[in-house]
């Protein structure tokens, strides 16, 4: 279960506060697919670093199968977020010198997995999202599509408990998105592990379990938001 | 699990710096040539100091002590008396000086074999070297000296008989046919061809074939401007560097050679260790005549190479400099490459890298940055070190002492400092982006704004900062006085004060240019905005320029102001009209005299209308040898002297009365002024001389003291003339009078006969060629900082290629995208220049009236002219706009299509 409670975040720019999280609370149970819609500087990226813990919230807490993640202090707040969640990025941000077999295998690694057993199951990660036979070449070699497929195996590889993907097919034409999210959620489903989806295409989020929406810094169901518009 | 333990991580770093070879190369060639350059100065100054300490080690041997007297030298017959007083203690006459051979300078040391056993006794002695007999009709015959003293062998005659019956005297004794001598026939042979044969002296083995004389063969000496015929007698095989310098000869040939007939140089002791032996010291010093002084052996080498302590620390602190621009240059290289990495790096930690990890890598990177360019640096410091040695030993010939480097030394502690060095600079200069990147939340992809809002702040900052310095500097050099080592920690402040300046005053010109360029043209707008705009990447790389650009207007303004105040000095002092000599190295050797036969022929030319008579010797004081210039003025010749303390009509009475006048330097080392006494040990003793005034000089750093020559003559005993100086009658034909000299010479000394002109020439040549050493380093420094620009630029370039491009779509032509980074590079070369002109200026009056005072002694007048600041704007220019060249180059190939995808 991930649990949302009350987070807010702001920041300063120039002499003015900008409340980006104001209060969001929100519960999702382990194994749901949530996607979160709204627009763009609704504060979508911010919740998502701030559940990971790579930014921390003013007040409220985050917490995650019973840990608190929230009052996590660096660097523990680091290596439960190396364990236990896995990040997919709209611009893939891979590791541009090293390959795709080595993307995949640098978070097993930091994880304490060396080795053969490393490179095994980096290689079977590759395997599952389609590219096994592709694991040393150069991430530039890579089409958006497949650098993504890349992305999502270094995303799973350590088996996390929950998954958050910010616009994972927003840098993908319709249809390598079209092939590229429906692989995220089996293998997520597969797993058993939850996944949070910040996404502006509603279509997309349609195929999650459930889908929230952000508003205002605001986490709101979709009837709510209706209500408020 | 840390990050550090992860093998991808590290092969993603050393990929990337491997993907950015060029960055890599000139942040590796920058930190090299830093490290080359303290390298070099280490390697160079060592090994002066080192050939010097072997020369002095090779004459003193296993003496403990030694006695000396004044320029006259010591009285035979004092050596006499004190042998009969020294008990259980070891005494052995030496007669030394300099001598030239084949342009060489070398030292001629005289001994008697008889009694240098005694004290020549160990290792490092005379004694363990093998004389190698020279005759034809014996060639080859090796005569080992043993434990004892070569001549004692030598003088196989004399020797006692346990030295040919030890069995070490007579095994090595062999021709050159590998026929063995009879070890007593032979030592007999060479020890009466020592003693009998005139002119006979023994050279070390390859002092011998690198001057190509073979035994048996002559050569010439040349002693004060007399040539004297030389036999090579013997060889010494297998002998230590300071051998490598020396002339051996028997104690009376040096004597007469060096025109010491009866006297001796010093008297070298050997105390025998414990109580009786420090009786009978104190035994010897209680019955040493007046005149005579005991001293430690080692004071000689410890006094002489203190003399070139501030020489030295001057070079090393400017070797330093280059290192501190090879700070900025690091400092921009890891940034950058931090800067470049930074979306990696926020995925890094996004993935689960911590910290502390990050931190480690980037430190670690650094690191081992740093090791390498410390290790190419000391390669390369070696190389350059070999040159250096050549510049540096001149330097220390031309002012010191005399020195013959023949063997480049790297001492263990300069390969210490130039790892410790390469590797602190690189983690200082990386440590504050790794820390900045380390604490930074794991954002992915800090936008560009932020990063350089984060600069522009910086910058207002480092004003801030630079302005604190300021005040630092002017606090230091306020409180600290005399201090050498506050001196120079000003002068690190005040450069450091225009590196912190400059990156706001860069952003401040570009800002304002952009606004007045961006009325006439969009295009100029966008270059110069793009500067300030991009202040974390030119703001590194033209403070490390404007440092060097400081550091070149402070030098050479330090430099040309002394070479004014010098010409001036020149102008005021050199008036007589012409100039006799007796030549040869080294300053206050008393083997220098005019031949007292040629002075009475010059003093009766009838072309002469007044002359002026000097003795330069060095003599004895409680407070260190001083220089002493024994004048005989000529009438007009007073107010040539430019006093700076006493008033001339009083101080120039006081002086023929037995008082002294001392000079800037001594009066600043001293810390002696008018109305204070100065104790100089003289033949009669101990001799108190009132100070009368103080006098501007520029002929060394010691110092020097003027006195009467009459009152010299009185206290030392000593009636030779060094130079004089000639006044001719009006009308009279200069070069008729140099003729004349020359005829009275010919045949009996060869003099160094020149005009007032050529003194002056010759004193700028000297001057001139002192500072060559301080240029090379110069040069060296502004070389690290133009590397660095190009560094920095290159990487500039890198991060806006898709700007350009963007530019170049729009209808910029390749050459016009060359032209635009040229125009950058060439607008932050004019800045640096403006930001380094205050700073520069600044430096030059720290190095005149603070580290040239306090380092030397010298009073400098300022003296600036456009000239200078010309020069350094041009310097400026040319790093900037060929620092800009590959970028530029680079800017006008490259693939649009690519560079406008990339995200």
């Amino acid at each position: 279960m991930l649990i949302l409670e009350n987070l807010s975040r702001s920041f300063r720019e120039g002499g003015r506060e900008h409340r980006v999280l104001d209060g969001v609370s929100a519960r999702i149970a382990s194994g749901q697919s949530v996607a979160i819609i709204g627009r763009s500087g609704s504060g979508k990226s911010t919740l998502l670093n701030v559940i990971s813990g790579i930014d921390r919230a003013d007040s409220g807490r985050v917490e995650l199968d019973g840990r608190e993640v929230s009052s996590l202090a660096e660097p523990e707040r680091t290596r439960f977020r190396r364990q236990h969640i896995g990040f997919i990025y709209q611009f893939f941000n891979l590791v541009p010198t090293l390959n795709a077999e080595e993307n995949v295998r640098l978070v097993l690694e930091l994880n304490g997995v060396r080795g053969a057993e490393a490179r095994r199951r980096s290689a079977a990660m590759l395997a599952e999202v389609g590219l096994g036979d592709r694991l040393g070449s150069a991430i530039d070699t890579f089409s958006g599509g497949e650098q993504q497929r890349v992305a999502i195996a270094r995303a799973l590889v350590h088996e996390p408990q929950l998954l958050l993907a910010d616009e994972p097919t927003g840098n993908l034409d319709e249809e390598t998105a079209r092939q590229v999210f429906p692989l995220v959620l089996a293998l997520v489903r597969k797993r058993g592990a939850t996944l949070v989806l910040v996404t502006h295409d509603r279509t997309l989020a349609a195929t999650a379990d459930r889908t929230l929406v952000m508003r205002d810094g605001r986490l709101l169901e979709p009837a709510a938001a209706t209500l408020e518009s | 699990m840390s990050a550090i333990g992860a093998p991808t991580l590290w092969a993603a770093s050393a990929r990337h710096l491997l993907r950015h070879p060029a960055q890599l190369g000139l942040a590796l060639l920058g930190l090299a040539l830093g490290v080359a350059t303290i390298v070099a100065v280490d390697i160079a100054v060592a090994s002066s100091g080192k050939a010097f300490e072997l020369s002095m080690e090779a004459v003193n041997g296993a003496a403990t002590h030694e006695i000396t007297g004044g320029p006259g030298g010591i009285d035979e017959q004092a050596y006499l008396a004190l042998r009969r007083a020294a008990g259980p203690i070891a005494l052995a006459p030496v007669v030394e000086g300099y001598v030239d051979v084949n342009d060489q300078t070398m030292q001629l040391i005289g001994i008697d074999p008889l009694v240098d056993t005694a004290v020549r006794g160990d290792t490092t002695s005379l004694g363990n070297v093998r004389v190698e007999s020279a005759r034809a009709d014996q060639a080859g015959t090796a005569v080992p000296a043993g434990g004892g003293s070569a001549p004692t062998v030598v003088r196989g005659a004399d020797a006692p008989p346990s030295r040919d019956s030890d069995g070490r005297a007579g095994k090595l004794a062999r021709s050159a046919s590998g026929a063995e001598q009879p070890p007593a026939r032979a030592s007999f042979d060479v020890a009466s061809r020592w003693f009998t044969q005139p002119g006979t002296v023994v050279l070390a083995a390859s002092t011998a074939q690198r001057l190509g004389i073979t035994p048996g063969g002559t050569f010439t000496l040349s002693i004060g401007g007399r040539d004297y015929t030389a036999t090579l007698l013997g060889q010494l095989e297998g002998t230590m560097t300071g051998y490598e310098t020396l002339i051996l000869t028997d104690i009376s040939q040096a004597q007469e050679w060096l025109g010491l007939v009866g006297k001796l140089s010093r008297i070298d002791v050997r105390v025998p260790a414990g109580a009786e032996g420090e009786r009978a010291l104190a035994r010897l010093r209680a019955s040493l005549p007046s005149g005579l002084e005991l001293h430690p052996a080692q004071r000689r080498t410890r006094q002489s190479l203190d003399m070139t302590a501030a020489f030295t620390t001057n070079l090393q602190a400017m070797s330093l400099l280059a290192l501190l621009v090879g700070v900025f240059l690091i400092f921009s290289a890891i940034s950058f490459a931090v800067v470049q990495r930074r979306r990696t790096l926020g995925v890094l930690r996004a993935l689960g890298a911590t910290r502390t990890g990050v931190l480690l890598m980037i430190l670690i990177e650094a690191a081992i940055l740093g090791i390498a360019g410390a290790a190419v640096g000391l390669l390369l410091g070696i190389a350059i070190g070999r040159e250096l040695v050549a510049l540096v030993s001149r330097t220390i010939n031309d002012l010191y002492f005399v020195v013959a480097v023949n063997e480049v030394l790297i001492p263990p502690f300069a390969i210490v400092k130039a790892l410790g060095a390469g590797l602190g600079v690189a983690l200082f200069a990386a440590a504050l982006p790794a820390l900045e990147v380390a604490n930074s939340a794991p954002q992915l992809g800090l936008r560009r704004s932020v990063i350089e809002q984060r600069a522009a702040d910086a910058s207002r900052w480092l004003l801030i900062a630079g302005a604190v310095l300021s005040g630092a500097v002017a606090a230091i050099v306020y409180l600290s006085e005399r201090s050498l080592l506050a001196g120079f920690i000003a002068l690190f402040l005040l450069l450091l004060a225009v590196a912190a300046i400059t990156p706001a005053m860069l952003r401040a010109l570009a800002q304002g240019a952009a606004r007045l360029a961006g009325r006439f043209s969009p295009m100029a707008r966008l270059s110069l905005g793009d500067i300030s705009a991009s202040l974390s990447r030119t703001g590194v790389a033209v403070s490390a320029l404007g440092l060097a650009v400081a550091a070149m207007i402070g030098v050479s303004v330090m430099v040309e102001s002394f070479r004014e105040s010098l010409r001036a000095y020149l102008e005021r002092t050199i008036r007589a009209d012409l100039y006799v000599t007796a030549p040869g190295p080294g300053f206050g050797r008393p083997e220098r005299r005019l031949d007292e036969g040629i002075v009475a022929a010059i003093l009766a030319l009838p072309a002469l209308a007044d002359h002026t008579e000097s003795r330069r010797v060095v003599v004895d004081s409680p407070r260190g040898p001083v220089p002493i210039d024994a004048l005989r003025l000529a009438r007009s010749s007073h107010s040539s002297i430019p006093l700076t303390k006493g008033d001339p009509e009083r101080v120039w009475a006081a002086f023929e009365q037995g008082a002294i006048v001392v000079s800037e330097p001594l009066s600043w080392h001293l810390q002696i002024g008018v109305g204070e006494r100065l104790t100089l040990q003289t033949d009669r003793g101990p001799h108190d001389f009132p100070v009368a005034g103080v006098y501007r000089e520029y002929g060394n750093d010691r110092g020097n003291v003027l006195m009467s020559r009459a009152t010299y003559r009185e206290l030392w005993q000593d009636d030779a003339i060094t130079a004089m100086g000639l006044y001719l009658r009006p009308g009279s034909d200069l070069s008729a009078a140099k003729e004349q000299i020359r005829a009275i010479s010919r045949g009996r000394q060869s003099l160094a006969v020149t005009s007032n002109a050529d003194v002056r020439a010759l004193s700028m040549r000297i001057f001139d060629r002192t500072f060559v050493i301080t240029r090379v380093l110069y040069w060296l420094t502004a070389g690290v900082s133009a590397i660095g620009l190009v560094s920095a630029l290159l990487a500039w370039e890198l991060e806006r290629s898709r700007e350009l491009a963007i530019v170049r779509a729009l209808g910029l032509t390749p050459r016009g995208a060359a032209a635009v980074i040229e125009a950058q590079t060439g607008f932050m070369g004019v800045a640096a220049w403006l930001a380094a002109i205050p700073g520069g200026l600044l430096t030059a009056v720290l190095l005149i009236t603070v580290i040239n005072r306090r380092a030397f002694g010298w009073m400098i007048d300022l003296h600036i002219t456009g000239t200078q600041l010309a020069n350094a704007f041009a310097v400026a220019m040319i790093a900037a706009l060929v620092a800009g060249i590959y970028p530029a180059w680079r800017a006008a190939r490259a693939p649009l299509a690519s560079d406008i995808r990339e995200e």
